[in-house]
């Protein structure tokens, strides 16, 4: 053998050939690299009234897009995250979707918290058939071929949340909202609900979004002593309504509040303004002890610091994302009918236990949580339902028709603001 | 030794050179074969799972909706109710529980009978009592949040489904009473909005097993495999496992499960090649069913799969082996071949050196080696010959040298004196080279250097004596040294040449050069002279050149022209652009450009500043040569010479039309409606609060109309949304052309537009009349007969209209004004224009408060049912008419004239009616066990919404059978409205009502168009004649005439006949003396409270 390689020419040679193979693989390994990403949008609201709430969800999904990077991104290519900001301002997040559609060619929309918000971005989406994820517990009563609800509908919040409280002897009921659409059709479902268990309803509350003053309202549960209060207030309205009810002398043991639109977050930005032993309802907290969830808690923390908390709209921002994400790779492709098939198939092991779409409404098998308020801002899971509840965006007991002429009629819109 | 090693080479060269591409492309073939299978088949593993993962989670869907569907007939409602009730108050085994249980026993037969999908079917009440089980298993009559199955798949279904009042399916568990596994759907029974408990259905697994079992496209080794958790660290295979059937239905360790259904059980989807319970590799792919929480895998032996891939390998390693035997086969012939002929050649050879010269070699064949053998030979022989004469030779050579010698010695003295000389003229002529520029050389034709100068060892950074060394393409790289080499040879055979190329020198310097060549003759050798000059400046500029014209050509269009702005030259972006060649332009003035939109100040401005500061930047509109106008975005640059003259302007600019497109887009969208182009919602709300500022510092009256098209809804729903947007495109139009430029048409959504109209009048009258004027006009426009896609339509509108002038009213409260005057105008019969006036506000809203209090009349129990007496001829009690009376703890009591037709319209007449039906029902019921009110009929009235309600009859029945009461004595009293809207609907669901057995009666008769034809047709029993005619009876000859016929119309018909409205005894005389059988009025008594009426029939 050593003939052959006799000779310093046919060492050279056989030293060039060895380089030249070596450098085309190192070029053909590294040939991902150079491949264009994919992008995604982000519509969030991180300035105006909703950015205390809406900023962290951004952290969520970008938690989840650095994630999916990490472990070689989507067919090969990098994600890329174009963020928008709403600015609390639905008809501008309609454009900025417009934008992000047509200007900046993203395969896929994540965003939007209020009703008002995902009504405007859906005409969009629909026009262009595109695909939106809606990260936040709404009022149902609604469903899109383009949009993936990841947070609860009625049946997996609100129905259950006043069910409990019956089941707990709790039955005469005041009912606080802000003054828009989420509120007024929650209410619309709790009155239901009651009527249909022989409970009651003593008053029926809206304040407009932002309101500070919680004085009359505080002094009429004194009056009414009511068993519960079921509370659909959003923002930091609550965190006046609650200073108000200490002021009042009511507390958590008399008359307890259940709330559906604060979570950890809110309460951390509030100072935990929320007394202890009162409720809320969610599909996840961050307190859920699961080895999943931990996993997902800490890798969160190491990402954005330690005293940074996690709630449900992020978890549901994060399930979307990762829901995607196992799409994409599974089709293969971006286009999205095929992506959108593939999604309506897909269950993942997600923080608050296995969710999975509902090839029918694609909304998603959730988890129900009832948590009670710790003085540090989270909370202990004092119930939860067995297994993922099956989602109903048009709750059970009218029809589909009748939901849709009751929708018509405008019985769900916001009405005059009504103060006691 | 050279022949082994000889052998040894070819053998390992036929192995390389042979072999080695032959098994890289085997490999290459077989790795390429084995991916594309395994893609396929992987895909096709897929496929299987998501089809059976689709099939059953459609049959659980499909078994929830069965419920959904069951809980919601009236048998399942009443059955709950009774059957909790009995249950409740007595013990399952009385007899009033088995005769309840019996009623229903053989209805919910239906659902478990062979055909159907459910095994069992169960009622409970609200506390989790099994009240009614079809097959009476040991669980009934237990309770299932206490008792002992409060575990199992039952309980589960009951407690989620009346917790989120949803229809649910539970998980698939074992189930004791039925010793079978089992799954439930559940759904909750709500009747008049109480939730009365839940209807459960117990499932065969049999459906989903087949699902499983279904072989096809799983080839002989595919298996479907289910699973469930059985708590955190055990699971449950449900299906039978092929091989290994004895773990079915036992609980595993979660950690003796394989990968895939680990994975589907904590809902991973995916697929792939993985190692199964038997230790089989297996194509496999695994999902998460929500349904029933279980894991499902669909597999197939890999061995299986790729069966074929394993023959394609063994097949392609026996040719492999073959051909390796072969070559080494011939490799060792052909190696022997060779090596021995020549063996023979080397000792031979060795022979000769020896001395041995007489060697001779087996010289036959034609072959090289041949050859070899015949060369040896005669070389053996000439080494022979020539071994002879060179003795000869030697010996002659030695006397010669003697005389040479001599002859030498002489010749030197000579040479010495011409040397000299010579020295002297290379001296002056290196002198003359070295003062030459640039570099001198001389070549030889084998290229090496003769004569030089300094320069050129200056340049090359050389001493001589390294020059002398060297060859002239040494200071030459890559292209340039071809290229010298070339003109060298070129300088020798034409005698002439030029070249350019860069000069290396020693240290790496690199400077360009131009040399010339020439061929002259030199001692009678072609020699090659000639010069080199450094071209470094000139080449540094041609560079610069070239950059220059390739940034000319960018994708913006650059236009350059002189001081006197005629055009020099443009690029090929701007032909693109502008749509002009390069030829049409050069010489004319930009001005050709020019679209005209521009007016002269704005090109004065620009000038201005351009001679000013130099520059001009900014958006302007042009022309392109097809005449299309269009947006770009100009810099203008003034270039100027050394003398600060102005040289050149330099214009750069791009299109910047599509950008404006989307930025348009983008902004119509969010102010304009996509279907009709007009302003929406937003942007009128815009326009009229400026509206209302204009008018307020003008003082004048402005108007707002609100536009709604009548039966637009109709339309759409017949004719289809397509045709519907046609019609509002044309409405649009038509609306527009009615009105001033100036004036706001906007689209509010749907049918509804609304026309915003300023500065109308500053005098209040004059406005009005010219707004009266502008709404008929537009009013008859959209009247006018439509003819889209080739149909002729008719519509017409309905306009409110409401005046503001200044601020006072807010915009939203203006709206509001104007849509209430729509609605009146809608209620004066459409196509008509209305005009708003605070009264109208007044009675809406009031309306609208009393409508909502009706709305939580019903369950707040403020409605309460009168009863006014019905009498015969002889004052004996026949029954009542029911009336219903609205008793508010603010209003009062609040007249059925007003809440009835409000009741009506908002149909909250069904709910009602349904209760005045029902304690009508309840209250016969009562009467029954009294021997004084058993016999009593109660009327009830119907409104026509009710009657038109899709399963009136249905309901009718529905609460005779709850109450049991009987049908006849139960009457239902019709208006003639109810029968006019459509007859022939009408007489069937009077037949059906009537084979209820129910009493049939027409109120009010002979206030509406009733003809005798109808009369004929429709099953009634009674005619009550209506107290307007009896009122003035007795005063009024027509009235009596009139009631006259129809008690003898009715005794033809064969129809009993009721007045209403009796007041005085001579009413009475009158109606009794003509015929009448029955009479209702304040003669008697008016409509009261039950309390007081059973105190009348007592005092009767």
């Amino acid at each position: 053998m050593k003939n052959l390689f006799r000779g310093k020419a046919n060492l050279v040679v056989v030293i060039s050939v060895a380089v030249a193979v070596l450098f085309a693989a190192l070029l053909y390994s590294q040939s991902d690299r150079f491949k264009p990403g994919i992008k995604i949008g982000v519509l969030h609201s991180l300035s105006g009234t909703m950015a205390m709430s809406e900023a962290p969800l951004v952290d969520a999904l970008r938690l989840a897009v650095e994630e999916a990077n990490q472990s070689g991104g989507v067919n090969g290519a990098q994600i890329e995250m174009i963020v928008a900001d709403c600015r609390s301002d639905a008809v501008y997040c309609a454009q900025q979707a417009e934008k992000l559609i047509t200007l900046d060619h993203v395969q896929a929309l994540f965003g939007c918290w209020t009703s008002d918000c995902r009504k405007a971005v859906k005409l969009v989406v629909e026009k262009h058939h595109h695909l939106l994820f809606y990260p936040v517990q709404y009022e149902g009563l609604e469903e899109s071929p383009d949009i993936i609800y990841t947070g609860a509908v009625p049946n997996q919040q609100i129905i259950p949340a006043v069910m409990w409280a019956m089941q707990n002897k709790r039955k005469r009921f005041y009912l606080l909202g802000s003054d828009y659409v989420f509120p007024h059709t929650a209410n619309l479902i709790a009155r239901d609900i009651l009527r249909i268990n022989g409970g009651s309803v003593l008053a029926e509350r809206y304040l407009p979004l932002g309101e500070k003053n919680f004085a009359a309202v505080a002094s009429e549960i004194a009056r009414l002593k009511p068993d519960v209060v079921l509370n659909t207030l959003n923002g930091d309205s609550n965190n006046h309504f609650f200073s108000a009810l200490h002021e009042t002398g009511i507390t958590a043991e008399n008359v307890p509040v259940i709330s559906t639109s604060i979570a950890e977050v809110e309460l951390a930005a509030m100072g935990a303004s929320m007394p202890a032993g009162n409720y809320a309802v969610w599909s996840y907290f961050q307190s859920i002890d699961s080895a999943e969830n931990k996993a997902f808690v800490a890798r969160f923390k190491k990402r954005f610091g330690q005293d940074r908390v996690l709630d449900d709209p992020m978890e549901a921002s994060y399930i979307g994302v990762n829901m995607w994400v196992n799409a994409v790779r599974e089709a293969g492709t971006t286009d999205l009918s095929l992506v959108k098939t593939l999604l309506s198939q897909q269950s993942i092991p997600a923080p608050e236990g296995i969710v999975s779409v509902d090839f029918s409404n694609n909304h998603l098998w959730k988890t129900v949580r009832i948590g009670k308020a710790r003085t540090d801002g989270q909370f202990d899971v004092v119930w939860q339902f067995g297994r993922a509840v099956r989602p109903a965006p048009f709750p059970y007991y009218h029809s589909r028709m009748e939901w849709n002429v009751m929708l018509k009629s405008g019985i769900q819109q916001p009405g005059a603001v009504v103060q006691p | 030794m050279t022949f082994t090693s000889l052998t040894r080479r070819l053998l390992v060269w036929f192995v390389l050179v042979g072999l080695l591409p032959l098994v890289l492309l085997g490999y290459l073939t077989l790795r390429y074969n084995e991916q594309s299978l395994r893609v396929s088949t992987l895909q096709n593993i897929e496929q299987l799972a998501d089809k059976k993962a689709q099939q059953i989670k459609g049959y659980i869907v499909e078994r929830i909706a069965d419920a959904r569907l069951i809980a919601r007939s009236t048998v399942t409602k009443d059955a709950i109710a009774q059957l909790s009730h009995s249950y409740q108050s007595s013990h399952p085994g009385t007899p009033e529980y088995r005769q309840a249980d019996a009623r229903y026993r053989s209805y919910f037969a239906r659902y478990t009978d062979e055909a159907t999908m459910f095994y069992d079917v169960f009622l409970l009440n609200l506390q989790g009592d099994i009240v009614y089980s079809q097959k009476h298993e040991s669980d009934f009559a237990t309770n299932l949040l206490a008792g002992p199955y409060r575990d199992s798949g039952l309980a589960e279904a009951f407690r989620e489904s009346s917790m989120t009042l949803e229809s649910v399916a539970s998980d698939f568990e074992y189930y004791q009473p039925s010793k079978a596994m089992a799954a439930f759907v559940a759904a909750p029974v709500i009747r008049e909005g109480k939730l009365l408990g839940v209807i459960a259905f117990q499932l065969y697994g049999t459906e989903i097993y087949q699902v499983a079992a279904d072989p096809i496209g799983m080839g002989e080794t595919g298996e479907t495999v289910l699973a469930k958790w059985v708590d955190q660290q055990h699971v449950m295979i449900i299906t039978p496992l092929k091989g290994k059937f004895e773990s079915t239905l036992q609980p595993v360790e979660l950690g003796k499960i394989p990968n895939p259904m680990r994975r589907a059980l904590s809902g991973i989807r995916g697929n792939g090649i993985e190692t199964d319970y038997r230790n089989q590799q297996v194509i496999s792919a695994w999902r998460y069913l929500p349904e029933l929480r279980w894991g499902m895998v669909v597999k197939m032996d890999a061995d299986e799969a790729f069966a074929s891939l394993h023959q394609q390998r063994v097949f392609s390693l026996t040719a492999l082996l073959l051909a390796m035997l072969f070559a080494a086969v011939a490799a060792f012939y052909f190696g022997r071949k060779l090596v021995v002929p020549l063996q023979e050649l080397a000792s031979g050879a060795e022979d000769v050196a020896q001395g041995n010269l007489a060697r001779r070699v087996n010289e036959q064949g034609a072959d090289e080696i041949g050859l070899l053998g015949r060369a040896f030979n005669h070389m053996a022989e000439n080494l022979q010959a020539l071994y002879r004469t060179l003795e000869d030779r030697v010996e002659r050579r030695t006397q010669e040298l003697n005389i040479t010698n001599e002859r030498l010695r002489e010749e030197i003295v000579e040479h010495e004196r011409m040397d000299k000389a010579v020295r002297l003229e290379n001296n002056f002529r290196k002198e003359m080279i070295n003062s030459l520029p640039g570099i001198f050389y001389m070549l030889d034709t084998s290229g090496r250097f003769l004569i030089w100068n300094r320069n050129l060892e200056s340049v090359l950074h050389c001493s001589s004596e390294e020059i002398a060394r060297s060859h002239p393409l040494e200071f030459f790289a890559g292209t340039d040294r071809v290229l010298i080499e070339e003109n060298i040879r070129k300088g020798f055979e034409v005698g002439e040449t030029f070249v350019e190329a860069v000069l290396v020198a020693r240290n790496g310097t690199k400077t360009p050069y131009f040399f010339t060549g020439r061929r002259i003759d030199r001692n009678g050798e072609p020699v090659l002279v000639g010069l080199g000059m450094d071209i470094a400046e000139r080449k540094q500029e041609e560079q610069e050149l070239r950059v220059a014209s390739i940034a000319f050509e960018t994708h913006e269009a650059i236009m350059i022209t002189g001081p006197d702005d005629r055009i020099m030259r443009v690029n090929k972006a701007f032909e693109r652009i502008t749509g002009y060649g390069a030829d049409e332009v050069i010489g004319h003035t930009p001005h050709l450009l020019s679209s005209g939109k521009h007016d002269p100040t704005f090109y004065e401005e620009m000038w201005q500043q351009i001679t000013g500061t130099g520059q001009w930047e900014g958006e302007i509109w042009d022309r392109r040569k097809n005449g299309e106008i269009y947006p770009k975005w100009l810099t203008v640059t003034t270039v100027r010479d050394a003398d600060k003259r102005v040289s050149h302007y330099v214009g750069v600019f791009s299109d910047i039309s599509q950008r404006k497109l989307a930025e348009e887009e983008i902004y119509s969208l969010a102010y304009y409606d996509t279907l009709t182009k007009l302003p929406n919602r937003r942007l009128l709300q815009d326009r009229f609060g400026l509206a209302l500022a204009a008018s307020e510092r003008s003082g004048s009256y402005g108007v707002v109309l609100f536009l709604d098209l009548d039966k637009f809804k109709t339309l759409n729903d017949t004719l289809g949304h397509g045709y519907g947007d046609l019609l509002l495109i044309e409405v649009a139009a038509r609306i527009k052309s009615c009105v001033r430029e100036m004036d706001t048409v906007a689209r509010m959504g749907g049918d509804e537009f609304v026309v915003l109209i300023e500065e109308v009048s500053s005098d209040a009258e004059e406005a009005s009349q010219k707004v009266a004027h502008i709404a008929e006009k537009i009013r008859s426009a959209l009247a006018q007969p439509y003819f889209l896609d080739g149909h002729e339509q008719h519509s017409s509108p309905s306009i409110g209209v409401c005046l503001y002038r200044g601020r006072a009213v807010s915009v939203e409260s203006l709206l509001k004004h104007a849509d209430m005057a729509m609605y009146q105008a809608k209620e004066s019969g459409r196509n008509t224009v209305c005009f708003f006036d605070p009264v109208m506000q007044q009675a809406v809203e009031g309306r609208a408060a009393l409508e909502a209090d009706l709305r939580r009349a019903v369950s707040l129990q403020q409605l309460h049912m009168y009863y006014q007496i019905q009498l015969d001829n002889e004052h004996r009690p026949l029954g009542a008419e029911a009336l219903l009376r609205w008793i508010h703890p603010v209003r009062g009591m609040v007249s059925p004239a007003q809440f009835i037709p409000l009741a009506e319209e908002s149909m909250l007449i069904i709910e009602i009616g349904r209760w005045v039906l029902e304690s009508a029902c309840r209250q016969l019921k009562l009467w029954e066990q009294h021997e004084r009110t058993c016999d009593l009929t109660i009327a009830v009235n119907v409104s026509a919404q009710q009657f038109a309600m899709p399963d009136f009859v249905g309901q009718v029945a529905a609460v005779l059978r709850k109450h049991r009461v009987d049908p006849a004595r139960l009457k239902l009293e019709l208006t003639e409205s109810v029968v006019l809207d459509d007859v022939q609907g009408t007489v069937e669901i009077m037949h059906a009502l009537k084979g209820l057995g129910v009493g049939l009666s027409m109120d009010d008769f002979g206030t509406g168009y009733s003809s005798l034809s109808y009369l004929k047709l429709l099953p009634l029993d009674q005619l009550k004649i209506d107290q307007s005619f009896v009122r003035d009876i007795t005063s009024d000859p027509n009235d009596a005439i009139l009631v006259q016929t129809i008690i003898d119309m009715a005794r033809n018909f064969r129809l009993n006949v009721i007045a209403e409205g009796v007041e005085t005894e001579a009413q009475l005389a009158f109606l009794k003396e003509h015929g009448c059988m029955a009479y209702q009025g304040y003669l008697f008594s008016k409509p009261v409270p039950l309390e007081e009426f059973e105190a009348l029939l007592g005092g009767l």
